[in-house]
């Protein structure tokens, strides 16, 4: 617990651009209190409710720390980058016909607010739209891999999720897009969709990951490993894939003998479980809607988009709402929808705009 | 009571409890909170403050249950600004029991 309060306050004045002797100064003496009041036996409650709220602490703080002092600089360059945008982009046009792709310049402008005004996993996260556009793009226009270079859109979720999650649950939560790249690509350039599928059962043996007792984990790992052997052979030795579907019999029965009747993993409580199921249903109907328009409306172009849906769905369940931090998202739509549909790029680059305006307004 | 002013009255404890003793943050709050009514988690912040403007001085002083503490010392500036405060505040309680027809307590 005082470890978490003194990170949550770290986090608050690292927000406020605090200097780091006034951040290490502070936490030491929040560090002390802390102690002290665990030594009068006060409970962690208590402290929270002596120590008070980290966001308030740091607002009441704000006056008596000193602001990093490359702010200014870093200002400085935020505010110079639209104009030296203009002059690479009309040095690009005028001197080399490059209008097109050129306006990709401005891109720097919200590209180096995000740099300069986050630490490190904020911009990375907030950079990720970006970066998969841009290669998504190229992989698009250059070698004319629409599909499947929309797979890279699977980076922004799985870089927030490595960013933000804990190792333990890591491998867990990655799984169903590493599953998902791995079955779409043995599909798409070997023919593998059976029984290329099965990459998908990575997901439950993961998940089973946290039981408790050794031999139970060993039981059901193995009934998984009996399943997909008797599969691939009852499929290529004997010529009988359905048959083989009998051997997920065992898996299925060794899960209903343990108390788990779901493939699902670890399942939070109260209403954290809620939330976990609207962004599960979230997942599954992005995946549906993008295959659905895929297929029947040839949309592997334009249809990734829903795709983005997934981090904006979990910035709102799981953590502030913030507009500045979802407007990344918005603006990559609106970018391509208006580029894509009315043939716009040269004016669709200014949703980009839209974010440091968003994040100047809710800062301000 | 309107929060600023009851901080500028918290201040002044601060100051005059301190100036009896050097104290640590913790002692601190729990002083006051035994004999006013406070929100504790105000407390550090004008500790801080105050030591910013030179009104206490800090010293670290080693300690039995593990990493030394930070005791809080008033300087001469701060015995100044705390007998203005006293000055001010008696004066203030003076013509608030005036008004309300009582004799002020001064001691």
């Amino acid at each position: 617990m005082k470890a978490k309060y003194l990170e949550k306050l770290r986090d608050q004045l690292q927000d406020f651009q605090a200097s780091k002797a006034d951040i290490d100064e502070i936490l030491n003496d929040y560090g002390q209190l802390y102690d002290d009041a665990l030594a009068k036996g006060k409970s962690d409650e208590d402290i929270y409710q002596m120590l008070g709220e980290p966001r308030q602490v740091a607002y009441e703080l704000i006056d008596t720390i000193k602001i990093k002092q490359h702010k200014n600089k870093r200002n400085k360059i935020i505010a110079l980058m639209p104009f030296i945008s203009v002059i690479i982009f009309m040095i690009l046009g005028f001197g080399w016909d490059l209008w097109h792709p050129g306006w990709m310049v401005f891109l720097l402008i919200p590209m180096t607010a995000i740099v300069l005004n986050s630490n490190i996993k904020n911009a990375v996260i907030a950079l990720s739209p970006f970066v998969t556009t841009l290669v998504y793009l190229l992989l698009g226009f250059k070698y004319d891999l629409w599909h499947p270079g929309w797979l890279v859109f699977f980076f922004i979720p799985m870089i927030s999720i490595i960013l933000n999650t804990r190792l333990k649950e890591m491998f867990v939560a990655l799984s169903p897009f590493v599953a998902t790249i791995t079955f779409i690509l043995l599909g798409t350039y070997y023919d593998l969709w059976n029984p290329g599928w099965l990459v998908f059962l990575l997901i439950p043996m993961l998940g089973i990951l946290h039981t408790r007792k050794l031999w139970k984990l060993i039981v059901w790992e193995l009934s998984f490993v009996v399943a997909i052997a008797f599969y691939l052979y009852m499929g290529y030795v004997q010529g009988s894939w359905v048959l083989g579907i009998l051997g997920f019999i065992a898996p299925v029965a060794t899960s209903i003998m343990f108390g788990e009747y779901t493939f699902v993993w670890y399942m939070p409580k109260g209403p954290m479980r809620k939330k976990v199921y609207i962004l599960l249903s979230t997942i599954l109907s992005a995946i549906a809607i993008f295959v659905l328009l895929g297929l029947f409306a040839q949309g592997w172009v334009y249809a990734w988009q829903i795709f983005l849906i997934i981090p904006v769905a979990s910035i709102i369940l799981f953590d502030k709402f913030r507009v500045t931090a979802i407007m990344p998202f918005v603006a990559v739509i609106l970018f391509f929808s208006l580029g894509y549909f009315l043939n716009i790029f040269e004016w669709s680059w200014l949703a980009f705009l839209l974010i440091p305006m968003a994040a100047i307004i809710e800062n301000a | 009571m309107n929060t600023q002013f009851k901080k500028g009255i918290v201040e002044m404890c601060i100051l005059s409890i301190i100036k009896q003793r050097d104290m640590y943050g913790y002692e601190v709050i729990e002083k006051l909170a035994t004999d006013i009514d406070v929100n504790e988690n105000t407390v550090y912040p004008i500790l801080r403050r105050l030591t910013s403007q030179g009104l206490f001085d800090t010293y670290m002083e080693q300690t039995n249950i593990g990493a030394p503490r930070k005791y809080y010392k008033v300087t001469d500036l701060g015995k100044e600004k705390l007998n203005e405060y006293e000055q001010e505040w008696k004066s203030f309680l003076k013509g608030v029991f005036k008004l309300l027809g009582g004799t002020a307590n001064e001691s």
